[in-house]
């Protein structure tokens, strides 16, 4: 009897650990993370490495305009995943105000020593965000972004993502772009152009996605739960349908 | 705290402000901001959920407007609430108020009534543009004494004031913070009452179409009563006429066959 119990309790064990070994894991992509356990989170200001238009006409000053409030409302949104899942993440305007105190360049930043956050301002993990590439036709929006975590405490890398979002719109019979009411809404509340609000939401849902994967802060519940869920690539494309769900092409034949 | 914020309800920062900011620095943009910030910051320390960073953040929009002595509580505020942002806070403290760094205190009680504070605090600073000569002196940061006085919430005032002035730019800074309440309450019962008003005359409006399409309802079935009662007349006339016909028809070929009959014999 004691035998086929503990036969029992061991193929159950067997079967728990394959489940949990199987594919694609937050604990092999987040291990890093952890491992380090970060708490408190500075979000470096946002390197934009994005093209802008050569000032000819209004077209193209409304048009970098709009880029400008995008990346913007990138970094403004960036916290609120991770504020979600229980890091420490400082506001936009004491992180503005730490950054104006910075004597390195962001490359500097990006690639250099930085124990000096965690010595020095008690910050336990840097995320550096890069804006890589704005495109758009007339009813999609894409942007590519870089997002890399790094270690305060030892410079270590935590996490690097490389991801690219288009938002598709469907069209009504004259070829316009038929906006969401979502979008709608966002353009009315801001007061801006809908194209504006088109990459503004898109970006939103795009941090989202990213940070909202990662795993939850130390104070967090489900901190351990979460560690066998499947997580996103190094790289990967996202692609926010008309109907306003989200598709995440992983592979490289979706690619 | 952290651990209500983790559980994902809590209030966020005023996104739509910070980026209006960012997008047009203007005084008024920040004082926008501020009270935004001030607003969301009430709403989450009544419901225990507060996001982190808010008071640090306040703190950096107070003292952008000069608010040096509040700004150094809602940094002391965001310590004293999370302890791991001790290490960023006093670097911002230091960048921004070099000489309120020993300033510890933390006067909770404020949080309740930010929203509050934040308006006094621009009140107080276009009330002092009004007076030159107070506004002149203003030069100190050193606000322990008036923080003794006025655990509450107290502005910048300088110490160099007398005993008297002070008492009055109190006593003023009081009067208008009442005033604005007053107005705040009376522009609420005025639109309270207006509101009351329009459903009443709503509804004896309503009332009033009720009747009129009861009265038109009824004119039409008498109308309709009358028009079946003339042609249902009508009809019997119709009948009459037809029998009448009939028996005229009939008696006429009786009169024919007696004629045929007696021109035979």
């Amino acid at each position: 009897m004691k035998a086929t119990t503990r036969g029992l309790i061991a193929t159950a064990l067997m079967a728990m650990l394959a489940a949990g070994c199987s594919g694609d894991k937050k604990m092999v992509k987040y291990g890093e993370v952890y491992r380090d356990h970060p708490a408190t989170l500075y979000i470096a200001p946002l390197d934009d490495r994005s093209e802008r238009r050569a000032v000819r006409t209004m077209e193209d000053s409304a048009y970098n305009a709009s880029l400008d409030v995008a990346t913007r409302q990138l970094y403004l949104t960036a916290s609120s995943p991770l504020v979600r899942k229980g890091y420490y993440v400082p506001g936009p305007l004491t992180s503005a105000q730490m950054a104006s105190t910075e004597t390195r360049t962001l490359k500097q930043l990006r690639n250099d020593n930085i124990t000096d956050y965690y010595d020095d301002l008690g910050m336990e993990a840097v995320l550096f965000i890069e804006v890589m590439e704005w495109n758009n036709t007339h009813n999609s929006w894409t942007v590519e972004v870089d997002y890399k975590l790094r270690s305060a405490r030892h410079g270590g890398e935590l996490m690097h993502t490389r991801v690219r979002a288009t938002k598709m719109l469907g069209t009504d019979f004259k070829g316009n772009p038929k906006p969401l009411a979502d979008d709608e809404a966002f353009a009315k509340k801001y007061g801006c152009d809908l194209h504006t609000a088109q990459r503004c939401r898109l970006v939103e849902i795009l941090n989202q996605f990213v940070l909202g994967d990662l795993p939850s802060g130390q104070r967090a519940r489900g901190n351990n739960v979460e560690r066998y869920v499947s997580s996103h690539p190094e790289y990967f494309a996202l692609h926010i349908t008309p109907d306003g769900s989200v598709m995440v092409l992983k592979n490289e034949e979706d690619l | 705290m952290l651990a209500a914020a983790c559980s994902g309800q809590y209030k966020g920062m005023p996104r739509e402000e910070v980026l209006d900011y960012q997008t047009r620095a203007t005084y008024g943009s920040l004082h926008a901001m501020a009270t935004a910030y001030a607003e969301a910051i009430n709403a989450a320390v009544k419901e225990d959920t507060l996001h982190p960073g808010m008071y640090a953040d306040y703190g950096v929009a107070l003292a952008m407007m000069g608010h040096k002595g509040t700004a150094c509580r809602m940094f002391n505020a965001e310590m004293r609430a999370f302890p791991e942002s001790r290490g960023m806070v006093m670097r911002v403290k230091a960048h921004l108020l070099p000489d309120m760094m020993n300033d510890t205190v933390a006067n909770l009680y404020d949080t309740a009534n930010i929203q509050q504070l934040a308006l006094w605090a621009y009140d107080s600073v276009k009330a002092m543009q009004q007076l030159p000569r107070i506004a002149a002196v203003i030069d100190s940061t050193d606000t322990a004494w008036l923080r003794m006085q006025t655990p509450i919430d107290s502005v910048d005032i300088p110490i160099r004031l007398t005993a008297n002035q002070k008492r009055e730019l109190l006593q003023q800074q009081q009067a208008e913070v009442e005033m604005r309440k007053q107005a705040i309450a009376d522009s609420i019962a005025a639109a309270k009452q207006a509101k009351i008003d329009a459903r009443k005359e709503a509804k004896v409006q309503r009332e009033k179409d009720k009747k009129a399409k009861e009265k038109e309802r009824k004119a039409k079935a008498k109308q309709k009563k009358k028009e079946q009662t003339l042609k249902e007349k009508a009809k019997k006339e119709q009948a009459a006429a037809k029998a009448k016909a009939k028996k005229e028809q009939a008696a006429e070929r009786e009169r024919q066959k007696k004629q045929k009959k007696e021109v035979g014999k």
